[in-house]
């Protein structure tokens, strides 16, 4: 009886002890996948890691563009056990006004919100005292903002990113791809209240690509401030700076005016006109500038010289027509270079009609116009070119001195280069590196023979002697320059005729034998009484060269000689003026315009003067030039023997007197 | 008395058993309080181990015939604290199951009152010498078995007053209780509770978790059962090794070093710790039973297998229960969740088996 009871009682507990075994088996062994993966969804999540975006550089490796960790404090308001805490807690730590964040929670939690941002871009600091605090309802984003530590400096070159950081403008638009690099992933393990234990890197994040810009921070910042202060002096609305190297296309600053800054997210009240680059999206009617092309043409396709002399019809010319005059006054006879000199515009005309149609439309396109030079900058305008059939009798004469076409600053920089360089067209280049690899540069292209070059920096010299449009302004001191000025007056499409306010432009380069520098300077808008072309822009061209000299340590070629100080010369030769109107009868409105006397300037050398050491010690030497404020590089030793400059002259700023010692 | 005492005789097997399954709880413990604020419960465990070693000792040391004998005093004790227990009782999850001793000891007293209940149906049983268990008997006994129950059912605590219920109906089962009785009695159970759960919906069944055993499941009824199903079946057949098992090391385990051990156990060791483990608790209690087959007289029968039934039921109602078979009713793993009170009784109960055993030869 009791052995069959106990029987019973164990088949009873097998059958029991059987189910559980058979449960475990199904769980441990057939549906261990599945558990396994129900265990993971449970404990692991996958967290993106944000890769940081790429610096840029400028050439000399100072950061123009950088991404920064952010911390964004958030809240569920549905989750917030006590507002009234809540909002005592924020205001204490984030420094934020209680009543009003404690309205707004109130609010969120009102409207049944499950996501609440208390502060975005917290200080760390700050995000660390709440980290501190532990609550868990307080929810701390990492995220990454642009900065741009300079603030509007090179504002239209670096661009902008949106609310992602995608770049949106600039080199952040064109590049983003390579600045973007890819985010990495992690699977983190959390415990049961999702807290972060462990956390195991899936894929490392691919940092994106640092660019170092051919920009020089100094040179883009002295183009800025000279440009800025131009345009507000002579009242233009907008204008730009190109300062390119001509041998390798380096784009060395690239100003853009009106300008603003891109740490700040653009607003209603923005000025539409700051965020253009103008430099490279906005084309205008060149003007005289492009006499250098007209000049080039002739040189190589027909048997014009520099010295050829040329009609200039006494200040107009008639064609089909239709009579066009010279900006001021008019000219009888006279060379090819004084043409380009006195920028002659019936000069240019018959020039332009000697070499005619073909040749000159196809030297237009070997100068780079009509195609875009590539820089990596979104929206460039290939400016306006019409192809051959479309032109008009009045074409020909109408481009030879720069009008019916339209170029941009970067495309006048590109073809300034190709005479600055010996004849190659060399494309722009904003990009030196990209992650620390040099770009190759770009073979470039022959456009004209190198002694046609030659010729026309020659004649470009010519326009900054005396007597010269861009005389004196745009002469530097030690150093030879070549230039064109040049001044559009503006079309008025709606009017249909040319306006009261003009395009200066100034293209020049230095030194004139072996050029390292192309500087292009346009002023767009200003008013006819303050001045045009190479008055207006050429002073830029001056200050912008002589830093870009400067910096780039060009050895002068010229004696340091004061220039010689400046009769009061023929004004109208520097009102280069292309003239309009060329299918109106009407006189040209310039031609009654009020002359305005251009003032001598006092050329007196500024300065101190450099004291004779010779003979004194070291210590002599550098105690009277720390009296005196004045930089002295010492050499060797003993007493000073040799000085540069020599006692007397003048020490001109930033230069420095070297003092050589020797027993 | 002492003389018939001897170390040899001494079920050397089933003391190793249990203190092997109690060597893997304390290296479990550790594993599942790592980083834990109880992460002192392996050391502690040890030190209970001592201490039931000693108890079992003790209990040894005495004829269950005279430990028989005072049977009634043992019950109006047993009642008589359980009634304090709900009085002055700590309240922890709900429930009021513990006296506080003192420097941060609580005893568990429903886990003491298990053992007189074994040696109560024992004795009852024993003095019936009749060859069936007859109603009136049966309705005598269950009354007596009935008090302490309901007082821990009260607490509340389901899990442990389902265990003298277990106790009693092996007792009763093998004292020949008449076959309609059982039946009825065995349909019951096996059908209204196991059969029915089966038939009910997620939420009821989560309902009749709650109503059964409210203090157990304050976040909702399934919580616990699916957690600790996900970390048995991620256990997969060789685990993920000592102190590797996310489940239990990122605290989505409930309560792993106590009632969920044995689902901290799966997910660590795998299947095969799984077997290991519950091969030692099938043979440890095919030991019992041996030792009942071979107790001298029919009271050291039914105590063996009151035993036998009190640790079988212990197993697979905690096992059923982290498989997730069964509602979560919160009883231990014997010699292997962490507790003072529930190694010391398990422990007891172990003396009174080889108490039993000593004393087989007599005369």
């Amino acid at each position: 009886m009791l052995e069959r009871r106990l029987k019973w009682l164990a088949g009873l507990i097998l059958i029991w002890g059987g189910v559980i075994l058979c449960k475990l088996v199904s769980l441990q062994v057939v549906h261990h996948r599945q558990y396994a993966g129900l265990a993971r969804a449970r404990q692991e999540q996958v967290v993106k890691i944000l890769a940081p975006r790429g610096t840029i550089l400028d050439r000399t490796g100072a950061p123009l563009a950088m991404s920064v960790p952010t911390q964004s404090i958030l809240v569920n308001p549905q989750k917030v056990p006590d507002l009234g805490v809540a909002a005592d807690i924020f205001s204490m730590v984030l420094r934020m006004d209680r009543a009003d964040l404690y309205a707004r929670l109130e609010a969120a939690r009102q409207d049944g919100r499950g996501y609440f941002v208390v502060k975005k871009k917290a200080a760390w600091e700050e995000a660390q005292r709440l980290r501190g605090m532990d609550f868990d309802w307080i929810q701390i984003d990492s995220g990454s903002e642009r900065h741009y530590p300079n603030g509007p400096l090179a504002a239209h070159i670096l661009g902008g990113v949106d609310f992602a950081e995608k770049g949106n403008s600039g080199i952040e638009k064109v590049l983003q791809a390579e600045l973007e690099g890819a985010a990495g992933e992690e699977r983190v393990l959390t415990d049961v209240k999702g807290r972060g234990i462990d956390a195991l890197v899936e894929s490392e994040p691919k940092p994106g690509a640092a660019l170092t810009l051919t920009i020089d921070e100094r040179l883009q910042f002295v183009a800025e401030r000279e440009l800025a202060a131009a345009a507000e002096a002579k009242g233009a609305h907008c204008g730009s700076v190109v300062v390119m190297n001509p041998r390798n296309g380096e784009i060395l600053a690239l100003a853009s005016y009106p300008s603003y800054d891109p740490n700040r997210p653009p607003d209603g009240t923005d000025n539409p006109e700051a965020r253009l680059n103008h430099a490279s999206s906005v084309p205008f009617e060149p003007g005289s500038v492009f006499k250098v092309v007209t000049l080039a043409a002739a040189l190589e396709t027909t048997q014009l010289r520099p010295e050829s002399m040329i009609d200039c019809g006494r200040g107009s010319i008639t064609l089909f027509g239709r009579t066009i005059h010279e900006a001021h006054g008019g000219y009888g006879v006279m060379s090819m270079a004084d043409v380009l000199k006195h920028s002659s515009n019936v000069g240019a005309i018959r020039i332009g009609m000697t070499v005619g149609e073909a040749h000159m439309h196809e030297y237009v396109r070997r100068f780079g116009f009509g195609e875009r030079t590539g820089v990596p900058l979104p929206a460039e305008s290939r400016g306006r070119l019409r192809s051959l059939e479309r032109w008009s009798k009045l074409s020909l004469p109408s481009i030879s001195i720069g009008q019916e076409v339209s170029v941009t600053a970067l495309q006048l920089a590109q073809a300034a280069s190709i005479v600055a360089n010996g004849g190659l067209l060399v494309r722009p280049r904003l990009v030196l590196k990209k992650g620390g690899q040099a770009l190759p540069v770009p073979a470039p292209v022959r456009a004209i023979k190198p002694e046609t070059a030659m010729t026309m920096r020659q004649m470009m010299e010519g326009v900054v002697l005396p007597g010269g449009t861009g005389y004196p302004e745009a002469r530097l001191e030690g150093y030879s320059v070549a230039g064109k000025t040049g001044s559009a007056q503006i079309y008025d499409v709606a009017a249909k005729r040319y306006t009261h306010n003009y395009n200066g432009t100034f293209i020049g380069f230095a030194p004139l034998n072996n050029p390292s520098i192309v500087v292009v300077v346009t002023l767009n808008g200003t008013h006819g009484n303050l001045g045009f072309g190479g008055r207006a822009a050429a002073p830029v061209f001056h200050a912008v060269a002589t830093e870009a000299l400067r910096v780039l340590d060009v050895p002068k070629d010229l004696p340091e000689a004061p220039p010689p100080p400046v009769v009061a010369g023929n004004a109208a030769d520097k009102d280069d003026l292309a003239i309009a109107d060329l299918g109106s009868r009407e006189p040209n409105i310039l031609e009654e315009s009020d002359e305005e006397t251009p003032v001598a300037k006092a050329t007196a050398p500024a300065g101190p003067r450099v004291p004779d050491f010779k003979g004194k010690t070291m210590r002599a030497v550098l105690a009277e030039a720390a009296e005196k404020g004045l930089p002295v590089i010492p050499d060797g030793s003993g007493v000073a023997r040799l000085q540069r400059p020599p006692a007397g002259s003048v020490l001109r700023q930033g230069e420095r007197i070297r003092v050589r010692f020797s027993r | 008395m002492t003389r018939y005492l001897s170390a040899r005789d001494l079920d050397w097997s089933l003391l190793l058993i249990a203190l092997a399954l109690c060597g893997i709880g304390v290296l479990q413990i550790y594993s599942a309080t790592l980083d834990s604020p109880y992460h002192s419960a392996w050391w502690r465990q040890i030190l209970y181990v001592a201490g039931g070693l000693l108890l079992m000792w003790l209990v040894l040391a005495v004829d269950y015939h005279a430990l028989l004998h005072y049977v009634p005093s043992y019950y109006i004790v047993s009642v008589v604290a359980l009634v304090v227990t709900y009085v002055v009782g700590q309240t922890a999850f709900g429930s009021r199951r513990w006296i506080p001793l003192g420097g941060g000891l609580h005893l568990q007293v429903s886990e003491f009152v298990k053992l007189m209940i074994i040696l109560l149906v024992a004795r009852y049983l024993a003095e019936i010498k009749t060859e069936t268990l007859e109603i009136r008997e049966m309705t005598i006994l269950s009354s007596l078995v009935l008090v302490p129950t309901l007082l821990v059912l009260k607490q509340p605590d389901l899990g442990t007053s389902l265990t003298y219920i277990a106790i009693l109906m092996v007792g009763a089962f093998l004292a020949g209780l008449r076959r309609k009785y059982v039946v009825v009695i065995a349909v019951v159970t096996m059908l209204v509770l196991p059969v029915g759960w089966y038939f009910l919906k997620d939420f009821q069944r989560a309902r009749l978790v709650s109503f059964l055993d409210p203090d157990r499941d304050p976040q909702g009824a399934g919580y616990q059962l699916i957690q600790s199903q996900i970390a048995v079946g991620a256990g997969g057949m060789f685990g993920k090794g000592v102190t590797k098992g996310t489940q239990t090391q990122l605290r989505f385990l409930p309560v792993s070093q106590k009632d969920f051990i044995f689902a901290s156990l799966a997910e660590e060791h795998g299947f095969v710790g799984v077997v290991i483990v519950l091969s030692l608790f099938f043979v440890m209690i095919m030991r019992i039973v041996q030792n009942a087959q071979t107790a001298p007289d029919p009271v050291g029968m039914y105590i063996c297998m009151g035993v036998a039934s009190l640790l079988l039921f212990h197993v697979l109602v905690n096992v059923g229960m982290v498989a997730g078979l069964m509602p979560v009713t919160g009883i231990p793993l014997p010699f292997f969740s962490a507790g003072g009170s529930s190694i010391w009784s398990s422990f007891l109960a172990l003396g009174l088996v080889n108490n039993v055993r000593l004393r087989r030869f007599v005369n």
